[in-house]
């Protein structure tokens, strides 16, 4: 079994890996939540299969669809706040937001 | 156990190609599905609320979603990627993967998670019983996105004279 729990961890981070190196080196800012929507698949397979192997998969999934719901209203907001930067700057382009005056 | 490998691999491969390919839309159908693949791996670990909630939730609606901003934000795929950081994405894929082989076991050991025994009651017990404040928690997440989406997309106020 703890080879099982160490083929899906080993798994998720190799998701939250690639989630972090869009997020610190890409620009455009829909890939941007791409990569953190990556991020959140890696953290959501960990839970669950943690919760598999130890015999708790009962308490992992009501974590995980708390989860899913905390996202899907992360991801609206954030889809929102992008539409209102691409609106105001005519571009997605991430560097365009470190000349905001305030 | 050869199952469970190939789609952890179509998960990690559609999750990179979200991230890889120049279309945003081809982007955002990947990610899709490797949604549809996450939620299948959750019905594996008999885990059948959690995958239905990937497949549904993640999958349908935050798919949705993004086609939808990328449809309204046309230009948008036009911002120029460093090609050196896809260039240079092999080399620290490897890295990692090496890494992670080489430790992840070890900490495994060391971290606590979740406690293990066999659990009594049926999932609905948990979720309504043991975990309401969650569900208190989940109604709160949910009516602070509908406000701050309405507070993004509210429109200016006109003047009141005329």
């Amino acid at each position: 079994m703890s080879n099982l729990w160490f083929l899906y961890i080993f798994f998720s981070a190799l998701l939250i890996f690639i989630g972090l190196y869009c997020l610190l080196t890409m620009r455009n800012l829909i890939r941007l939540f791409i990569a953190v929507e990556v991020i959140s698949k890696g953290v959501s397979l960990a839970i669950v299969a943690t919760g598999a192997v130890k015999n708790n998969i009962l308490l992992a999934q009501s974590l995980v669809i708390t989860y899913i719901v905390v996202e899907v209203a992360l991801v609206a907001t954030a889809l929102a706040l992008i539409i209102n930067i691409y609106k105001k700057n005519k571009s997605l382009d991430v560097r365009l937001l470190s000349r905001l005056k305030g | 156990m050869v199952i469970q490998i190939i789609l952890l691999c179509g998960l990690v491969i559609f999750s990179g190609l979200a991230i890889l390919l120049r279309d945003l839309i081809k982007a955002a159908l990947s990610l899709a599905v490797a949604s549809l693949i996450l939620g299948i791996i959750f019905f594996r670990l008999s885990a059948p609320y959690a995958g239905v909630f990937e497949i549904s939730v993640v999958a349908g609606l935050i798919t949705v979603l993004f086609v939808l901003t990328i449809a309204l934000t046309k230009k948008g795929d036009e911002v120029a990627e460093a090609r050196l950081v896809k260039m240079a994405f092999p080399i620290f894929l490897i890295l990692f993967l090496i890494i992670d082989g080489l430790v992840m076991k070890s900490l495994l050991q060391k971290i606590p998670a979740l406690p293990s025994g066999p659990e009594a009651g049926a999932f609905g017990d948990v979720l309504w019983k043991q975990r309401t404040f969650d569900l208190v928690a989940q109604i709160g997440v949910i009516l602070a996105g509908v406000l701050a989406v309405l507070a993004l997309f509210r429109k200016k106020e006109e003047d009141g004279d005329e």
